[in-house]
C-alpha cells in the first residue's frame, strides 16, 4: 500500500519536471537563428505577403506565450507537431524511432549490470590483488574512452577483420521473422542478438566501468558494517554473507547511479546511432538538428526528457521497494 | 572445582601495521564458570573488544592471534605446539575454521555488539535475521524457527512481537534493537555470550532496563557471560568476577566485591575514584592523569607507571605479572602491582618516580588517598 501510495506521489512530483523540459525546450527553440518560413523556402525569393501569410496560417505571428498555449494543448492530445521537412507528424516519426532506441539503452543497461556487478564484487572480495588492479585499469580504460571510438574499434574488429558480427542496422524483433525472411523465431532471436552486440557493448562500456566501480567500492563498505561482523560471529558461511547480507546493502547506490546515468546513455545512443547506422532517436535528432527541423527538434527533446524523467521515478520506485529505510511517506 | 566452561591462558594477539606490531592483547588469562557473568573492564583501547573477539577467532586482518590457549568446555578453540623444525604451529586439536563456524560461533558462543544501529542489517526485516540465525545455529526449520524467533522477541520485552516481526531495524528505537540483538544472543541458546560494550551506545535510564533483562534472562537461561565494558557502574551491577585491562593486559582479577572493597592495583583505585558511586560522597572526581600510551610502544616495566600515583623507581624496571594476592570467596584475587610483598623486588626501598610532565586528560582534583 505504502509502495502505491509513494508511485503516485513521486508521478505527481514529475509533472512541474515534464512542464518545465517543454518551457525550457519551446524557449530555446524560439531563440535558436532561423526563421522556419524562410527555411521552408530553402532560399527562393518570394514576396513579404506570401511570407506573412504562411506565418499566418501556422500562428507564427502570435505572441510566445499563446503559441506555448497552442503547443502544450496539442501535446496533451499526443500531437507532437509537424515536421515540415519530412512532411509527417513528428509524433509517428518519435514513435517509429523510439524502440530502435529503447533497445540499444536497455540492452546496454543489462550489459553493464551483468558484467559490472560480478567483477565490482571480485574486486571487492579480492581487493589490491592482482584482479582488482585489472579490473581498475579496465574500468579507468572504459570510463575514459569515448563510445563512439569503442564503436569504431568493435566495428574494425569484428566487422570488418573478422567478418563475424554486422556492422550497421539492427534486427527488430516486433516485425516478425517474415519481414526479414528468416526461417522462424530462432533464427530471428539469433540475428536480433547478432545486430545488438557491437551497439550494446559500445554503448554499455561506460556504463560497465562506472557500475563496476561504485560495486566495488559498495561491497567493500558493506563487507565492513557491523551486520557482517554480526552475521560471521553467529556462524553465517563467507558466501551467504556475501551474495545476502553484503551484496544486498551495497546495491542501493547502484539503482541510483543506474537511473543518474540514463541521461549519459541516452546522450550516448545518439552516437552509437549514427555509428552504427541504426534508425533510433537519436540519430532522428541529429538529423533533425543538421536540417533546423524545429518540430522535430523539440518533439524528440521532449520525448527524451520523458524519457529520463521515467526512468528516474522507476529507479527511486525501485530504491524504495529495496531499502526499508525510504519511508512512503507513512509508517503503516 | 569444577572445570571452567571457558579457560583462557596467555592469550596474544597483535596487530601487524606499517607503523609497527600493536600488542592490542599482551598475554591475559582468565576463566569463565558455568553461569557466570565475568566483566572485562577497561579504558578504551586497552584491548578489551580484541580479546573478545579473539575468544572466536573472528580478529580481522592485520590482526592475528600469535600466542596463548583458548580452551571451550576440553575443545581448543586456539593452541600454538612446537612443531619438528622448531616453529610454532597450530595443534593438531585445535578447532578448524568449519568447526567454529558450525558448532562455536553462534550455537556455543553468541556475541552482543555495541551499536545497535549498525549491527542488524539494514535491509532485512528484524524478524527475519532472528529467523536466520534461529535456522542456522538450532538447526530448526522455518516455521519453527520464526515461532521461536516471536517467543524470543517477547521474551526480551518488544510488544507485539508477531507484528514487529516484520519490521525493519530503521523502525526500532536504541534500545529495542538491543533488545533484538539480545534476544538474537539468547535464542541460539548458546553456553556463553560475549556482550561487547552492549550498553554503551543507550542512554542511561534504558541502560538500566537492559542491565535488568539481562539479569532476569541470565538467571533464567543460566547462560554464562563475558560482559565487556568500561564503565564501572555496569559491572558492579551484574558482574559476578572482574578483570581489569590496562594496554593489552589484565592487571587485577577479583570477584567482583573484592574488587570494589579491597583494591589491588592503583589503577583500578583510579577508575574508581573517576566515577561517581552511591557508596561514598566525595567532593570532586578525580580524572585519572594523562591518557593511555599506545600498544605498539608500551612503557617498561609496570605498563601504568607513567601515570601512576604510587609508582616508584622499580616501577620502570620490573614488569608485574597478575599474581595472586590472596583468596576470596573461593577465588583467587590477583594484582598485576609491585607494591604487594608478593612480589618482593624492593618497592618500599624504591624512590617514588618524580611526575614527569605529560599530556593530561584533566587536572588531578582534591578528594583523599584511599
Amino acid at each position: 500500500m505504502g509502495l502505491l501510495r509513494y508511485t503516485i506521489g513521486r508521478l505527481i512530483q514529475a509533472i512541474p519536471v515534464l512542464i518545465g523540459i517543454t518551457v525550457i525546450t519551446f524557449i530555446l527553440a524560439n531563440l535558436a537563428p532561423g526563421d522556419p518560413v524562410r527555411l521552408m523556402l530553402q532560399g527562393q525569393e518570394v514576396d513579404q505577403e506570401l511570407i506573412e501569410r504562411v506565418e499566418q496560417q501556422y500562428g507564427l505571428d502570435r505572441p510566445i506565450h499563446e503559441r506555448y498555449a497552442t503547443y502544450m494543448i496539442n501535446l496533451l492530445q499526443g500531437d507532437l507537431g509537424y515536421s515540415i521537412h519530412r512532411d509527417r507528424p513528428v509524433t509517428d516519426l518519435v514513435i517509429q524511432r523510439s524502440g530502435p532506441t529503447l533497445m540499444l539503452v536497455l540492452s546496454a543497461y543489462a550489459f553493464a549490470l551483468a558484467t559490472a556487478i560480478p567483477l565490482g564484487i571480485l574486486a571487492a572480495t579480492r581487493r589490491n590483488e592482482p584482479t582488482d588492479h585489472i579490473s581498475r585499469i579496465v574500468a579507468l580504460i572504459g570510463v575514459s574512452t569515448p563510445s563512439f571510438w569503442i564503436g569504431i574499434m568493435l566495428i574494425l574488429v569484428f566487422a570488418i577483420q573478422l567478418g563475424v558480427l554486422p556492422s550497421s542496422g539492427l534486427v527488430y524483433p516486433w516485425w516478425g521473422p517474415d519481414h526479414y525472411g528468416y526461417s522462424g523465431y530462432p533464427e530471428l532471436i539469433y540475428q536480433t542478438i547478432r545486430h545488438l552486440l557491437l551497439p550494446m557493448i559500445a554503448l554499455g562500456t561506460l556504463q560497465m566501468a562506472t557500475l563496476m566501480r561504485v560495486e566495488r567500492t559498495q561491497m567493500i563498505e558493506s563487507l565492513q558494517g557491523e551486520y557482517v561482523k554480526l552475521a560471521r560471529a553467529y556462524g553465517v558461511p563467507e558466501r551467504t554473507i556475501l551474495r545476502k547480507h553484503a551484496f544486498q546493502v551495497a546495491q542501493l547506490p547502484i539503482i541510483t547511479i543506474v537511473g543518474l546515468n540514463l541521461s549519459t546513455a541516452l546522450g550516448g545512443a545518439v552516437l552509437i546511432e549514427y555509428v552504427f547506422n541504426i534508425n533510433g532517436l537519436g540519430r532522428l535528432l541529429l538529423e533533425a538538428i543538421i536540417g533546423l527541423d524545429y518540430q522535430l527538434i523539440m518533439g524528440i527533446t521532449v520525448v527524451i526528457g520523458t524519457m529520463f524523467v521515467v526512468g528516474v521515478i522507476i529507479t527511486d520506485i525501485s530504491y524504495a521497494y529495496v531499502d526499508p529505510r525510504v519511508t512512503y511517506g507513512d509508517r503503516d | 572445582m569444577a572445570e571452567p566452561l571457558l579457560r583462557v591462558e596467555n592469550l596474544k594477539t597483535q596487530f601487524f601495521t606499517d607503523a609497527g606490531t600493536v600488542r592490542a592483547v599482551d598475554g591475559i588469562s582468565f576463566e569463565v564458570h558455568e553461569g557466570e557473568i565475568v566483566g572485562l573492564v577497561g579504558e578504551s583501547g586497552a584491548g578489551k573488544s580484541v580479546a573478545s573477539m579473539s575468544l572466536l577467532r573472528l580478529v580481522e586482518s592485520p590482526g592475528e592471534i600469535v600466542g596463548g590457549e583458548i580452551t571451550y568446555k576440553g575443545e581448543t578453540i586456539f593452541g600454538l605446539e612446537e612443531g619438528p623444525d622448531g616453529d610454532l604451529r597450530e595443534r593438531e586439536d585445535m578447532l578448524s575454521n568449519v568447526e567454529m563456524r558450525d558448532r562455536i560461533r553462534g550455537n556455543e558462543i553468541a556475541v552482543i555488539f555495541q551499536d545497535p544501529m549498525e549491527s542488524l542489517n539494514p535491509v532485512f526485516t528484524v524478524g527475519g535475521q532472528l529467523r536466520e540465525f534461529i535456522e542456522l545455529n538450532r538447526g530448526l526449520g522455518k516455521d519453527e524457527a520464526r515461532q521461536e524467533a516471536i517467543q524470543m522477541l517477547r521474551e526480551v520485552g518488544i510488544p507485539d512481537p508477531a507484528e514487529r516481526y516484520h519490521e525493519y531495524p530503521h523502525q526500532f528505537s536504541g534500545g529495542m534493537r538491543q533488545r533484538v540483538l539480545i534476544a538474537m544472543a539468547l535464542a541460539c541458546e548458546p553456553n556463553l555470550i560475549i556482550a561487547d560494550e552492549p550498553t554503551t551506545a543507550l542512554d542511561v535510564t534504558v541502560e538500566g532496563q537492559i542491565l535488568e533483562l539481562v539479569d532476569d534472562l541470565q538467571e533464567k537461561y543460566d547462560t554464562s557471560f563475558i560482559w565487556v565494558t568500561h564503565d564501572m557502574g555496569v559491572v558492579a551491577e551484574i558482574c559476578d568476577r572482574v578483570n581489569v585491562m590496562y594496554l593489552g593486559e589484565i592487571i587485577e582479577q577479583a570477584p567482583v566485591d573484592e574488587l570494589f572493597h579491597a583494591t589491588k592495583h592503583p589503577y583500578t583505585t583510579a577508575l574508581l575514584n573517576s566515577m561517581p558511586r552511591p557508596d561514598r560522597t566525595v567532593e570532586e572526581l578525580e580524572p585519572i592523569e594523562g591518557v593511555m600510551p599506545e600498544a605498539i610502544t608500551p612503557p617498561s616495566g609496570c605498563r601504568f607507571h607513567p601515570r601512576c600515583p604510587d609508582a616508584r623507581e622499580v616501577c620502570k624496571r620490573v614488569h608485574p605479572d597478575n599474581e595472586v594476592i590472596e583468596h576470596a570467596a573461593g577465588y583467587p584475587h590477583r594484582a598485576a602491582c609491585v607494591k604487594h610483598d608478593v612480589f618482593d623486588v624492593g618497592y618500599d626501598e624504591s624512590v617514588p618516580l618524580e611526575k614527569e610532565p605529560q599530556v593530561t586528560a584533566g587536572t588531578p582534583g582534591g578528594g583523599e588517598e584511599q
